[in-house]
C-alpha cells in the first residue's frame, strides 16, 4: 500500500476575505496514524472538511486515496469521517443508526458493529441523544469503522471526552490501524498524548503548514543544543528553529541529526514531539517540510536509538 | 474478518452507486413524525368535514328538491340554507387556505435545515450514498407523499363545497375556494414543500426556514389569487347583463355562477359612468339620488332602457378545470425547478 | 519452559479490548488471552520514547526472570488495545529487540524471546558492588553530591558505550556534563 491517502497541492480555502487555509501542500502516506496539530483556528477543520469533500477549495487541489477527488464515489466509499462533536441523530436509537449506516453504504460489517457496541455497553435501543458524550463518540466511531474504510478521518475526536473514554476511544482507533491497516488522520490541539499515537505529524499554524513528516524522521532530525548564551548568536546561521535565552544559558532547537557535530562547550539532547511542536508554533516563519513523498508503512531502519538524558 | 453485507472490491474504477431504494427506509425513519403529523392533521380535519358535510348535504337535499327552482319559496329556502351553513363553510375555507403552506413548511423545511443546523450533514453527506443523491432520494418521495395526501383530502373538500356551487352561493373560481379543490390543493402543497426545501438549504436553520416558507407561500398565494389567476385565459366581456350569478341580471341564483371580475356602466357614447352619476339618474323609487345603487334587476332594466350599457368582465364557471390545469401546471413546474435548484445547491456547495 | 499457548480466545475474535461504556476501564485486560507472561506499561511523563520503554521493559523482564527464552512477547494488537499506542511503535520495539538478538518473529504466530541477557554470576556481582561503594565514597569525599555523581556516571557510561561501538562521534556530552 504505497499510495498517499491525502495529497494537497497549493490548497487554500477562503471564507469571505479570510483565508482559513493557504498554500497547503501535503502528501500523507498510507498505513500511518497522522496527527494534524495546531492551535484553535489554525485551519485543521477546514483541511479535514476539504479532504472529505464537505467543502470545495478556493485555490489549489486536494486528492485522496491515491489521486481520487474528494466526494467522488470511490472517495466516499473508502473514507469514513467523524466530525467534531460527533454528530448523531438524537432521536434515533443506536440500532437505528446502524441500520442507517448500513443502508447508506456499500460495505457495512454489522456483526462487528453490534459486537463492539455490546462490549462497550452501549444499549442498542436507547436514543442516541440520551447517551453520554463518550458513548456518542464511540457510537460514531463504531459506525465509521464498521464501514471498513481505508482512511479514517477524525476531527478533534477526544476533545470532549474524559481521560478513560479518551483512552478507550484511541485504543479502538489504533486497533483498527493494527488489525486492518486502516490509515488514520486525526486532528487535535492537545499535544501531550500525540507522541504515543501518531507516526506522522502535520503542524498547521494560521492556515499554513509548518511541519509535515514522519515523526521518527522529525525527531531524528532535530536536536536541542544547550550552551552559553554569549555564543548563541554565533550559531545563528545553522538552521535554528527556536532560541530561548537567559542571562548565562541558551537553548537552541536546531535541525541537526544525531551524527552532526556538536560545538565544543555545548550539549545536544534529543527532542520530544511536544517540545518540537511548541517550538515551531512559536516561530511562525519556521518550517520543516519533507522532500518528495514516500509511502512507507514500516518504521525506518534504525540507526542507534536516540540517547536519552 | 466477520461477515460483510456486500462484498465489494473498492479498487473498481467505476463503482456501482448504492441503490436508490436503500433510502426508502432512511427517509421514512427520519421523517415519519412529520408525515404522521400531516396524516393526523388531515385525518382530524377529514373527520370533521365528513360529519359537517353530511349535515350540509342533508340540509341541501331539501333545497334541491324544491320545485320550481326560481319561485320565491325555493329562493327563501336557498337563502336560509346559505345563512345557516355558509358562514361555517367560509370559515373552513379561510382556515384551509393556510393548510398547504403549513404542510409544505413543516415537512419540507426541516429536511435540509435540520441536518445543517445540528451538524448531522457532516455524517449524512460523507456516507457512500453521496449527498446530492441523498437529497433527491428524500425530497422526491416526500413531495409525492404530501401532494398525494393533499390531493386525496381535496376530494373531500370538493364534496363538501358542492352544494354551495350548486345553489349559486359561490363561484367555483372564487379565490377562497378555487385552491381547495381540483388539483390546486395538491399543487399548492407541493409548491410549498419545494419552497420549504430550498428555504431549508439557504437558511440552514429550521425555525427561520419554516417562517420563510410560510411567508413565501402565503405571498405567492395572495399574488396568484389577486392578480394572476384572472389572467390565465383572457376574460370574457359582454354587454349582456344576465351573466350567470351576476346580481345585476336575472340569473342570480343559478348553479355554478361565473366569476365576475368587474362591472362597469357606460353611456351610449361609451364613456364610463360613476355610481354617483348613476344615482342622479335613477328615479327615487329605485333608490336613486343618493345612497348606493341597489343591485337588482329592476335597476339594470331601467338603466338599459335609458341608453346605458353594463359591461361585465367575467370568467365563466366552465373554465374551472382549464384554470385548474394551468395553475397546477405552473405550480408543478415551479416545484420541479425549486427542487432541482435545491439539489444543485447541495451538490455544489455544502458547508 | 512451556510456552503459554493462550488460555483465552485467539487473536481476532474481539477479545482483549478494554470494556468501557463511559466509565470504568478494565486495566489492560490482556491476561485473559494474550498468551504472554508479561504486560507492558507506559510512563507517559518519563520523556523516554515509547518504543524504548517497551524495549527496556523486555530487557528488564529478562533480567529478572519473568521472561525466558521461548516465551511469547505480547501481541501487537493486545499492546495497542491496552496502552493505546501506535502499532508501528510496537513493531519498532520488537524490531529493535530482534536487532539486539533478544527476540525473533515467527510469521503468523508472533514474536518470541530468543536469547537471554548475559547473566553475571553472583560472586562477581558482589565484587562489583563493593568496588562501586568504594568509588562512591571517594566521590563523596571529593565534594560531589548525589546528582553530580549521577550526572558524572551517566556521561562516562555514554562515553564508554560510544567508545565500545567505535563511533566517530566527538566527545558528545561535553566535559562538564552538569548544567
Amino acid at each position: 500500500m504505497n499510495m498517499n491517502v491525502v495529497e494537497a497541492s497549493g490548497l487554500g480555502k477562503r471564507y469571505g476575505r479570510t483565508w482559513a487555509l493557504r498554500a497547503c501542500t501535503l502528501a500523507v502516506p498510507a498505513g500511518h496514524v497522522a496527527a494534524l496539530v495546531g492551535p484553535n483556528g489554525a485551519g485543521k477543520t477546514t483541511l479535514l472538511n476539504l479532504a472529505v469533500g464537505l467543502v470545495t477549495p478556493s485555490a489549489g487541489a486536494v486528492t485522496v486515496l491515491g489521486g481520487r477527488p474528494p466526494g467522488s464515489p470511490a472517495a466516499l466509499d473508502g473514507i469514513a469521517f467523524v466530525a467534531q462533536d460527533t454528530p448523531v441523530y438524537k432521536n434515533l436509537s443506536a440500532a437505528d443508526m446502524l441500520h442507517l449506516t448500513l443502508n447508506l453504504n456499500r460495505r457495512f460489517d454489522r456483526r462487528y458493529a453490534e459486537t463492539r457496541l455490546g462490549e462497550l455497553g452501549i444499549p442498542l435501543r436507547r436514543k442516541a441523544g440520551r447517551l453520554s458524550g463518550g458513548q456518542q463518540a464511540q457510537l460514531a466511531l463504531t459506525m465509521a469503522l464498521a464501514r471498513r474504510p481505508k482512511l479514517l478521518v477524525l476531527d478533534e475526536p477526544v476533545a470532549m471526552l474524559d481521560p478513560v473514554a479518551r483512552h478507550d476511544f484511541m485504543a479502538i482507533v489504533l486497533m483498527a490501524a493494527a488489525d486492518d491497516g486502516v490509515s488514520v488522520l486525526l486532528s487535535s490541539h492537545v499535544l501531550a498524548e500525540l507522541e504515543r499515537v501518531a507516526d506522522y505529524l502535520i503542524l498547521l499554524s494560521r492556515g499554513r503548514v509548518q511541519v509535515a513528516g514522519e515523526v521518527d524522521d522529525l525527531l531524528a532530525g532535530h536536536r536541542l543544543l544547550t550552551g552559553p548564551a554569549a555564543e548563541a548568536d554565533r550559531y545563528a546561521e545553522r538552521p535554528v528553529v527556536h532560541l530561548r535565552r537567559a542571562a548565562a544559558q541558551a537553548h537552541l532547537l536546531v535541525r541537526a541529526g544525531a551524527d552532526d557535530p556538536v560545538p565544543p562547550g555545548w550539549e545536544a539532547h534529543p527532542v520530544g514531539l511536544e517540545e518540537l511542536a511548541l517550538a515551531y508554533l512559536r516561530e511562525p516563519g519556521a518550517a520543516a517540510l519533507p522532500g518528495p513523498a514516500r509511502g512507507r508503512a514500516l518504521p525506518a531502519e534504525t540507526g542507534e536509538p536516540s540517547e536519552v538524558r | 474478518m466477520t461477515a460483510l453485507t456486500v462484498p465489494a472490491r473498492p479498487e473498481d474504477a467505476r463503482l456501482r452507486p448504492v441503490p436508490w431504494r436503500r433510502m426508502a427506509w432512511v427517509t421514512w425513519r427520519q421523517h415519519r413524525i412529520a408525515l404522521a403529523g400531516v396524516a393526523a392533521l388531515l385525518g382530524a380535519l377529514a373527520v370533521y368535514l365528513w360529519v359537517t358535510g353530511l349535515h350540509v348535504h342533508h340540509a341541501y337535499a331539501a333545497v334541491a328538491a324544491c320545485h320550481p327552482a326560481s319561485s320565491n319559496t325555493c329562493a327563501t329556502l336557498t337563502v336560509n340554507f346559505n345563512n345557516a351553513n355558509g358562514s361555517t363553510a367560509e370559515l373552513i375555507a379561510a382556515l384551509l387556505q393556510g393548510a398547504p403552506a403549513l404542510i409544505g413548511a413543516f415537512v419540507g423545511a426541516p429536511v435540509l435545515a435540520r441536518e445543517l443546523e445540528t451538524g448531522t450533514f457532516r455524517y449524512a453527506w460523507t456516507q457512500g450514498f453521496g449527498r446530492w443523491r441523498w437529497t433527491l432520494a428524500k425530497l422526491v418521495p416526500l413531495a409525492i407523499a404530501v401532494a398525494a395526501a393533499a390531493g386525496a383530502f381535496s376530494l373531500l373538500l370538493s364534496w363538501y363545497y358542492a352544494p354551495f356551487f350548486a345553489d349559486g352561493n359561490q363561484t367555483p373560481l372564487a379565490s377562497t375556494v378555487f385552491d381547495l379543490r381540483g388539483v390546486a390543493f395538491a399543487a399548492w402543497t407541493l409548491a410549498a414543500f419545494a419552497i420549504g426545501a430550498l428555504a431549508g438549504m439557504l437558511i440552514r436553520r429550521v425555525v427561520p426556514a419554516i417562517a420563510a416558507t410560510l411567508a413565501a407561500t402565503a405571498g405567492l398565494g395572495l399574488v396568484t389569487g389577486l392578480y394572476l389567476r384572472e389572467h390565465y385565459v383572457t376574460a370574457l366581456v359582454t354587454s349582456n347583463p344576465n351573466v350567470p350569478g351576476s346580481t345585476m341580471g336575472s340569473n342570480v341564483f343559478v348553479s355554478d355562477p361565473a366569476w365576475i371580475l368587474s362591472e362597469q356602466w357606460q353611456t351610449k357614447a361609451g364613456r364610463p359612468v360613476s355610481e354617483s352619476a348613476l344615482g342622479q339618474v335613477l328615479p327615487a323609487q329605485l333608490g336613486g339620488k343618493g345612497g348606493g345603487i341597489p343591485q337588482s334587476f329592476e335597476v339594470t332594466d331601467y338603466l338599459t332602457r335609458h341608453g346605458y350599457t353594463l359591461w361585465t368582465t367575467y370568467q365563466p364557471a366552465s373554465r374551472f378545470w382549464p384554470f385548474q390545469w394551468i395553475e397546477g401546471g405552473w405550480l408543478l413546474a415551479l416545484s420541479v425547478l425549486l427542487i432541482a435548484a435545491t439539489v444543485w445547491l447541495v451538490r455544489r456547495r455544502a458547508a | 519452559m512451556t510456552i503459554d499457548k493462550g488460555i483465552g480466545a485467539p487473536d481476532g475474535a474481539g477479545g482483549a479490548s478494554p470494556a468501557s461504556g463511559g466509565g470504568v476501564g478494565a486495566p489492560g485486560g490482556g491476561s485473559r488471552g494474550s498468551g504472554s507472561p508479561i504486560e507492558f506499561r507506559l510512563d507517559a511523563a518519563s520523556g523516554v520514547p515509547t518504543y524504548l520503554q517497551l524495549v527496556h521493559q523486555v530487557e528488564h523482564a529478562l533480567r529478572l526472570g519473568y521472561l525466558k527464552p521461548g516465551d511469547q512477547l505480547p501481541k501487537v494488537r493486545d499492546v495497542v488495545a491496552s496502552l493505546a499506542i501506535n502499532p508501528n511503535t510496537v513493531l519498532k520495539a520488537y524490531k529493535e529487540l530482534e536487532t539486539k538478538g533478544l527476540a525473533a518473529g515467527r510469521p503468523g504466530q508472533g514474536t518470541f524471546v530468543q536469547a537471554t541477557l548475559s547473566q553475571v554470576a553472583l560472586p562477581e556481582l558482589t565484587a562489583l558492588r563493593r568496588s562501586l561503594l568504594g568509588w562512591l565514597a571517594t566521590a563523596d569525599a571529593a565534594g560531589l553530591d548525589e546528582d553530580g555523581i549521577a550526572a558524572l556516571f551517566t556521561n562516562t557510561l555514554r562515553d564508554f558505550r560510544d567508545r565500545r561501538r567505535g563511533s566517530a562521534r566527538p566527545a558528545g556530552g561535553g566535559t562538564e556534563g552538569v548544567a
